[in-house]
């Protein structure tokens, strides 16, 4: 692909739900190997941008085009397969299995393993999984998760399950990331080592990042160009330093600190 | 279509319509009335309560075993004694449902689905199998009591039962009383809340299992009243004639939009209408246990919210 | 099972099978019944198992694929034992039990569709459903019998057919679930929306869950028509299914070993319960609102347990 085509494109991007337009008209392109911040208040329609992008939400209006292709009516499965990986805001890793099995699970989408190699077990297939475990140990080790390889995934402590939501994304192999709100609930330290996390992240594997934050410090940190949601609406787009001294946004943002805890839009399947 | 020979086909066409009309509405008002039951419970717990249909059979047996005592008393069949028989019926069976709620489902409140949903169907078993001994209710069919006289009223030349006439009028009239409880009292506000947001019905001082227990209790003593005028038109009572009238009637609540109380309602009568006037349709009768199923699962399938119920969008 | 030593396992299995064939002759043909019942039940519980603990799919409806595969094998072999001389019997039966497989297969396939749409209790009345209309079918289908069923079918499940089919179906899907593909059941079982944001497509999981799991039922159900002889509409309802699934639960769901020592303790605890024949049915009963309560991650999980409960919707 040339230079010119971005990575990912959302051309008036817009979705209603009901009465609601929780994303409205957004444009936004992310390049390859850039890192883009996505910031706005509770409600702003971060995650339902993240999910129109992943293909959990169809878009009611407008295009989304990867790398010049339109992905409308693709499964979340498929554009995973296409280059897109992401974490979850509330951290949905698999209960039931292991550190291991969890990220082995998202390296599954490049094997051509089916059914019937699974039952036939020839020499194929373990040379497969042979490779497939060295890859995830690789992933594992890289993220210092090596060690509780076996453990299962939900009872690590916190900050790994963070970490550990990320390889298995990484394990698909994306050219995309999207990271939704990974430094909820973090302290100052952690927030320290996880936007060194990012870097190391978008130089070593040279993929693009899309960040949804709350937090300031972080998405300032790492990203080099932010756009500002404010009810589903872009207000605002730039570098960092544009970004700070926008008067839109920091009306948008005025008293709104310190309730930055909980996204409204977020609603678990209570 | 109508058989000289057969007494039920004597009328005109026209007549056997209403005939049939009126069939339609007493024995979808029952459905309603069970209906009811289904979609409260599932309103407040998101579960659906298998063994409502056991408790209907229990309230038909009650009233079965008290109707002989009560009419010592009041004069039976006679309208004051059948509802003095048809309160304490309706109590036992409250009782009854608020125990099963208290001992089998609470210890299981925010347990997987499937776990609830096994133990409502052990507890349906259980009580079936329970019932079915011999030192309980044994399995024949009993003769159910008269409760009301039967006449034959002759209305605009169309010949109606008087039990379809009671039939209706008791439903309309627990219809509008449960309308009335939801909307009008503040236990009704509190159920609304917490099938809304149990959690944060708690927060706001709602006590979650009194509302429960009360639901449970509520609608037992519907399913009771049910089972009495289910148990009137039927040939007899025996352990396992909850069964019938359940599945319809838990259809009925989904084609109504589960937890729906209007749904249930209008869900009952349509189940009820369809179910007669298809009986009359020959070769189909065979299958009715899989109509009914079809209707769930194509229901469930293009239109899960049901006719009134809302759909909701699953968030991400 | 160890992944690499997974083929050999299965043939030791199948060795066995014949192994306690051999034996069989020897036990009382009342015994020998039961061992059989044991081997129809480990293959009905451990192919729900991949449906319902792998897959975290409610399926009410396994009873339906058993008489879907029980129907069709009696029948082919009812109508074809005229035709077939007695030393090929054996091979008929193969054609008849694979026949039965594959009908019920694709009963699976036309109810695993709806499962795309439907999760939780809707699943499992759904499934249901269809389990009680494919009855009420085949109660009113005279080619089959009608209510009164298919008998005289010919005595040809044995020990060995039985054990060696279900070491067949423990291998399948251990073999499945124990591999990178595999890992994409639990996956999905344990949450959809994470699983297909990593390339896993939860359709064609959970359709190949019901394709494969209506497989081996519609197998057990054609080994059952041709051990009890006699099959009726009624001995396929939904009681039969939640039989089978307390089989999964008691074995702890998504553990075939479990699930397999549940089935042969449900199999054999009855026979031992005959005595009490009054009050066998209310302690089943109780047994499963007690299990509910007091263990449902079942009877063998001691350790590691699946924490379905944590996600459980309230």
């Amino acid at each position: 692909m040339s230079a010119s085509v971005p990575l990912l494109k959302l051309d008036r991007a817009t979705i209603r739900f009901g009465g609601l337009t929780a994303v409205s008209s957004l444009d936004l392109e992310i390049g390859h190997n850039e890192m883009v911040g996505l910031i706005g208040p509770n409600g702003a329609g971060k995650t339902t941008a993240f999910n129109l992008i992943t293909g959990v939400y169809q878009p009611t209006e407008g295009t989304i085009t990867l790398e010049g292709r339109p992905t409308a009516g693709l499964r979340p499965h498929q554009l995973a397969k296409s280059g897109i990986a992401r974490t979850f805001q509330n951290i949905r890793l698999f209960a039931s299995l292991s550190v291991f099995d969890n990220v082995r699970v998202a390296t599954q989408l490049h094997r051509p393993h089916g059914v019937s190699n699974a039952l036939w077990r020839g020499r194929a297939f373990h040379e497969s999984e042979a490779a497939v475990e060295k890859e995830v140990i690789a992933l594992l080790s890289i993220f210092k998760l090596e060690g509780f390889r076996d453990e299962l995934a939900v009872s690590l402590p916190y900050g790994a399950q963070r970490r550990l939501e990320i390889v298995r994304a990484l394990a698909t192999r994306p050219r995309l990331l999207l990271l939704d709100e990974p430094a909820a609930g973090m302290n100052p330290t952690e927030k320290e080592e996880l936007m060194h996390l990012i870097r190391f992240i978008q130089e070593r594997f040279s993929i693009s990042v899309l960040l949804v934050e709350h937090d300031m410090t972080v998405v300032m940190g790492v990203c080099q160009r932010i756009a500002v949601l404010e009810y589903g609406k872009k207000i605002a787009e730039g570098t960092p330093e544009q970004i700070q001294s926008d008067h839109r946004v920091i009306e948008a943002y005025l008293g709104d600190e310190g309730a930055d805890t909980e996204d409204g839009e977020e609603v678990d399947n209570a | 279509m109508s058989d000289p020979t057969n007494p039920s086909f004597r009328q005109r066409p026209l007549d056997s319509f209403f005939q049939q009309l009126v069939n339609g509405l007493a024995l979808g008002s029952v459905y309603a009335l069970i209906a009811l039951g289904y979609t409260m419970v599932y309103g407040v717990l998101r579960f659906i309560n298998f063994a409502h249909a056991d408790v209907l059979m229990l309230g038909a047996f009650s009233a079965y075993f008290l109707s002989p005592a009560v009419g010592l008393v009041l004069p039976l069949p006679g309208i004051a004694g059948s509802l003095v028989v048809m309160l304490i019926s309706a109590a036992i069976c409250a009782g009854v449902g608020i125990l099963i709620e208290i001992f089998a489902y609470r210890p299981l409140r925010g347990r997987p689905k499937l776990t609830v949903l096994i133990t409502a169907i052990g507890v349906s078993l259980l009580i079936e199998y329970a019932c079915q001994h011999r030192a309980v209710f044994g399995a024949a069919t009993r003769p159910f009591p008269t409760l009301f006289r039967e006449r034959n009223l002759d209305l605009f030349g169309v010949t109606i039962s008087s039990n379809d006439l009671v039939v209706v009028l008791v439903t309309a009239l627990l219809l509008t009383g449960m309308w009335f409880i939801v909307h009008r009292t503040r236990v009704g506000i509190a159920m609304r809340a917490v099938s809304f947001n149990p959690q944060a019905a708690a927060l706001m001082g709602i006590n979650i299992n009194r509302v429960i227990s009360f639901t449970f209790g509520l609608g037992s003593a519907l399913a009771a009243v049910a089972g009495i005028l289910y148990a009137m038109k039927a040939p007899g009572i025996e352990p396992l004639m909850g069964i019938h009238p359940g599945l319809r009637a838990f259809v009925a609540a989904v084609l109504g939009g589960i937890g729906n109380l209007p749904g249930a309602s209008l869900g009952g009568l349509l189940l009820g209408l369809l179910e007669t006037f298809a009986g009359g349709i020959p070769g189909l009768s065979n299958y009715r246990d899989a109509i009914a199923f079809s209707i769930l699962i194509l229901i469930l399938l293009f239109k899960p919210a049901g006719l009134l119920g809302k759909s909701s969008v699953e968030k991400v | 099972m160890s992944v690499r030593g997974a083929k050999r396992w299965l043939l030791v299995g199948v060795i066995l099978a014949f192994v306690l064939s051999w034996f069989s002759g020897r036990i009382n043909p009342y015994d020998r019944g039961v061992w059989i019942d044991c081997g129809i039940n480990i293959i009905l519980a451990v192919s729900l198992n991949l449906i319902l603990g792998h897959t975290g799919q409610f399926s009410l409806g396994h009873a339906g694929f058993m008489s879907v595969g029980g129907y069709t094998a009696a029948k082919l072999t009812l109508v074809c034992a005229v035709l077939v001389p007695a030393s090929l019997q054996p091979l008929l039966f193969a054609a008849a039990l694979l026949a039965g497989g594959l009908l019920a297969a694709l009963a699976g396939l036309l109810v695993g569709i709806p499962s795309l749409r439907l999760r939780g209790d809707y699943l499992a009345i759904v499934t249901l459903g269809f389990a009680e209309i494919i009855r009420v079918i085949m109660q009113n289908t005279e080619a089959v019998g009608g209510a009164s069923g298919l008998s005289g079918i010919p005595k040809l499940a044995t020990v060995g057919w039985t054990f060696a089919l279900a070491a067949i179906t423990i291998y399948t899907v251990a073999g499945l679930v124990n591999s990178t593909y595999g890992r994409g059941f639990l996956a999905v079982s344990d949450d959809e929306v994470a699983a297909s944001a990593m390339g896993v497509n939860p359709v064609r999981y959970k359709v190949t869950a019901f394709v494969v799991g209506a497989f081996f039922a519609g197998v057990a159900g054609a080994l059952y028509a041709h051990h009890k002889q006699t099959i009726v509409p009624t001995g396929f309802d939904w009681l039969k299914s939640i039989d089978i699934v307390v089989m999964v639960i008691l074995g702890g769901m998504g553990r075939t070993p479990g699930v397999i020592l549940a089935a042969i303790l449900l199999t054999w605890l009855p026979e031992q319960l005959r005595v009490f024949a009054d009050y066998r049915m209310i302690l089943y009963a109780l047994l499963i609102i007690l299990l509910m309560i007091l263990r449902p991650q079942g009877l063998f999980t001691f350790r590691n347990a699946r924490r379905k409960g944590v996600k459980a919707a309230s």
